[in-house]
C-alpha cells in the first residue's frame, strides 16, 4: 500500500485524497483476496501475513483526516454532502475488509476438494475484478460522469453472476456427504458469506455512484 | 377633535407603512440562493440583499408600483381620505396574520390591492357624488389583475427556456464533476450579480409600504419633503428587515438548498428579477413569491422533475381567494368606520 507522508497530504486536495484512499483500499482487496488464494492454496503464512496487513489501518486513518479537515473547508457547498458520502462509502468498504479479515485470521482451514476450490477461487477472481472496477469508477467520476456510470453497471453485472456461484458453493457445502468438522464447515460457510458481503457493498456503492451521475449530469 | 383624530390616523399610516417595509425585508427570501451556495459569509450577504431591497424601494418610490397603488387605482374623481388608506392597511394586514397563523401562504401584493378594491368599492356606494362605474382606474385595475396571471407563467416560461439554453449550449458538455465544480464557482459569482439584481427589484415591486405614504402625498397630507423623508425610512427600515429578522427564514432555506446547484439558482433569480422589473417598469405590483414558485417549477419542468402538483393547487386557492377575501374585510371595516363618521 501506498505510503504518504503528513505533509504530502496537507498538500493534496479532495480529489486527490479521495482518489488516494479509493486506491489504498483496493490494494486492501487485492491483498485480501490474494490471502484468500493463498489459504486455498494451503500456504498458510502468507495467508496471515496478507491478512494482517489488511487489518493494519494507519494509512487510511491518516488520508481520512485529512481528507475530513479539507471538505469541512470546502467551499464547494453543492457536492460538499455527495463527496463526504462517497468518500464514507470507501470507508465502509475499508471496514468490510478489515472485518472479514479479522474473521478469517481466527481459524485456518483444509478445503474440502479441488472442486471447491477452483469455485472459490472463481469468486475470488470476480471480486478482484469489481473491486478494480470500483476504484476506478472513482476515479473517473470527476473526469467522465458517463464512464463511471458504465464502469459500475458492469461491476453490477459481474455481482450477479458471483451471487449465482454463491449458492452453487453453498449447496456444495451443505450437500458433503462426509461427517463434517463443524468448524471448518462454518468457517466455509462465513468465507462465502463474506466474499458476498463485500460484493454486495461494492454493488451498493456502484448504485451510489449511478446516482450521482444521474443527480450532476445534465442532458440537453 | 377631529384634526387630533386624522393627526393620529396619520401617524398610525405613517409608522405602520414603516412596519410594512420592514417586514417586506424580514420575510425575504431571496438571499437563501446565494447563503447556501455559499457565496459570502452570512452576515455580508444579509448586509448587502438589505442594502439592494432597500435602495429598489426608495428609488422606485417616485413613481410606478407606489403610485399604482397610491394613486392610479382610483378614478380620476377620487383620492384616498386617511381612513381610506388605514382601513387598506388594516384589512391587508389582518388577512395576512391570519393566514399566517392558519399556516396558509398568502401574497401581501394581492391582500392590498383586494383591500384597495374593498374600500374604494363602499366608498363610492355610501357617497352619492361618486359613481362606483368611474370609482376604479379600470384598465390599471384589468392590468394589475393580468399582471397577477401573467408574471407567473412567464416566470415558468422564462426560467424553462433560459435552462434549456443553458443546458444545451454548456452544462450538457460538462463530463466529470471536477469539471462541473469548476464551472459552478464562477456561476457563483454570476449568483450573488443576479441577487442583488434581484433584491433591487423585490424592492422596487414592494409599492405596499410606500404606495401607502404616495396615497398620502397624492391627498396632500404629506408634502413632497415629508414623502421623500419617510419614503427613504421605508427603505432603511426593509433593509433592516432583511439584516434583523430574515436571517431566520434565509437560513433555514438556506440550509435546504445546499446541495442545489448555483447555476440552477442563477436561472430562477434572473428569471424573478425580469419579471419583477418587466412588472415595475410597468408598474404593476405582482407577487414575488408566486412568481419565484413558477420560476422553480420552469425549473423542474426542464429537468424533468416531479412536480407537487396537490401543493401547487393548494397555493392556487388561496391566490384566487385571496383578492376577494381582503376586498369583503376591507369593505367591511370601512363600512364600520363610516358608521362612526369616520370617513
Amino acid at each position: 500500500m501506498r505510503e504518504v507522508s503528513d505533509d504530502e497530504l496537507k498538500k493534496m486536495n479532495i480529489n486527490e485524497l479521495t482518489h488516494l484512499f479509493v486506491e489504498n483500499i483496493n490494494e486492501q482487496n487485492l491483498k485480501l483476496i490474494e490471502g484468500i488464494e493463498f489459504l486455498v492454496d494451503e500456504k498458510f503464512e502468507n495467508f496471515t501475513q496478507n491478512l494482517n496487513l489488511v487489518i493494519e489501518t494507519n494509512t487510511e486513518v491518516r488520508i481520512k483526516k485529512a481528507f475530513e479537515f479539507k471538505i469541512f473547508k470546502s467551499k464547494l457547498m453543492f457536492s460538499k454532502a455527495d463527496r463526504l458520502k462517497l468518500f464514507n462509502k470507501i470507508n465502509d468498504i475499508k471496514n468490510i475488509g478489515e472485518f472479514f479479515a479479522h474473521k478469517m485470521l481466527l481459524y485456518q482451514v483444509i478445503f474440502p476438494d479441488e472442486e471447491f476450490k477452483l469455485q472459490i477461487l472463481s469468486i475470488l477472481k470476480s471480486l478482484k475484478t469489481i473491486s478494480i472496477d470500483l476504484a476506478e469508477a472513482v476515479k473517473t467520476i470527476g473526469s467522465d460522469l458517463s464512464k463511471a456510470h458504465d464502469i459500475c453497471e458492469e461491476v453490477k453485472e459481474e455481482r450477479r453472476k458471483m451471487r449465482e456461484a454463491e449458492w452453487k458453493l453453498l449447496d456444495q457445502l451443505y450437500n458433503y456427504d462426509m461427517d463434517y468438522l463443524s468448524k471448518t464447515f462454518l468457517y466455509l460457510k462465513e468465507l462465502i458469506e463474506n466474499i458476498m458481503m463485500l460484493a454486495d457493498h461494492i454493488k451498493s456503492f456502484s448504485e451510489y455512484i449511478q446516482f450521482l451521475v444521474t443527480k450532476y449530469l445534465i442532458f440537453d | 377633535m377631529a384634526a387630533d383624530i386624522i393627526s393620529i390616523v396619520v401617524i398610525v399610516l405613517i409608522v405602520l407603512a414603516i412596519a410594512l417595509a420592514f417586514s417586506i425585508g424580514a420575510n425575504d427570501e431571496t438571499l437563501s440562493t446565494l447563503v447556501g451556495a455559499g457565496v459570502i459569509k452570512f452576515k455580508l450577504a444579509l448586509l448587502i440583499g438589505g442594502i439592494a431591497v432597500g435602495v429598489g424601494m426608495f428609488s422606485f418610490s417616485f413613481a410606478f408600483v407606489a403610485k399604482t397603488v397610491g394613486a392610479d387605482l382610483l378614478g380620476e374623481a377620487i383620492t384616498y381620505t386617511d381612513f381610506m388608506l388605514l382601513t387598506v392597511l388594516i384589512s391587508s394586514i389582518l388577512w395576512l396574520v391570519i393566514g399566517s397563523f392558519a399556516g396558509i401562504p398568502l401574497s401581501s401584493t394581492h391582500s392590498l390591492v383586494g383591500s384597495i378594491f374593498g374600500v374604494v368599492f363602499v366608498y363610492s356606494i355610501t357617497h352619492e357624488t361618486v359613481n362606483p362605474e368611474t370609482a376604479f382606474n379600470w384598465v390599471k385595475l384589468n392590468n394589475v389583475i393580468l399582471g397577477w396571471f401573467f408574471s407567473p407563467a412567464f416566470g415558468l416560461i422564462i426560467t424553462y427556456v433560459l435552462f434549456k439554453l443553458l443546458a444545451k449550449t454548456y452544462l450538457s458538455k460538462l463530463k466529470g464533476l471536477n469539471q462541473i465544480e469548476r464551472s459552478e464557482k464562477y456561476f457563483k459569482w454570476l449568483l450573488l450579480i443576479s441577487v442583488i439584481f434581484a433584491e433591487i427589484w423585490v424592492g422596487a415591486n414592494s409599492g405596499e409600504a410606500v404606495g401607502i405614504l404616495y396615497g398620502l402625498l397624492d391627498n396632500g397630507t404629506l408634502n413632497l419633503e415629508q414623502y421623500i423623508f419617510y419614503a427613504f425610512l421605508c427603505g432603511v427600515f426593509s433593509c433592516l428587515g432583511i439584516y434583523i429578522a430574515a436571517r431566520y427564514v434565509v437560513r433555514n432555506l438556506a440550509s435546504q438548498m445546499m446541495d442545489s446547484r448555483p447555476s440552477e439558482s442563477l436561472i430562477t433569480q434572473i428569471s424573478s428579477a425580469l419579471i419583477l422589473m418587466i412588472a415595475t417598469l410597468l408598474s404593476l405590483p405582482i407577487s414575488h413569491s408566486h412568481v419565484i414558485v413558477f420560476c422553480i417549477i420552469g425549473m423542474n419542468v426542464a429537468q424533468r422533475k416531479e412536480i407537487d402538483y396537490k401543493g401547487l393547487g393548494k397555493m392556487a386557492i388561496y391566490w384566487i381567494i385571496t383578492f376577494p377575501v381582503a376586498a369583503i374585510l376591507a369593505g367591511l371595516i370601512y363600512f364600520g368606520f363610516n358608521l362612526f363618521g369616520l370617513v
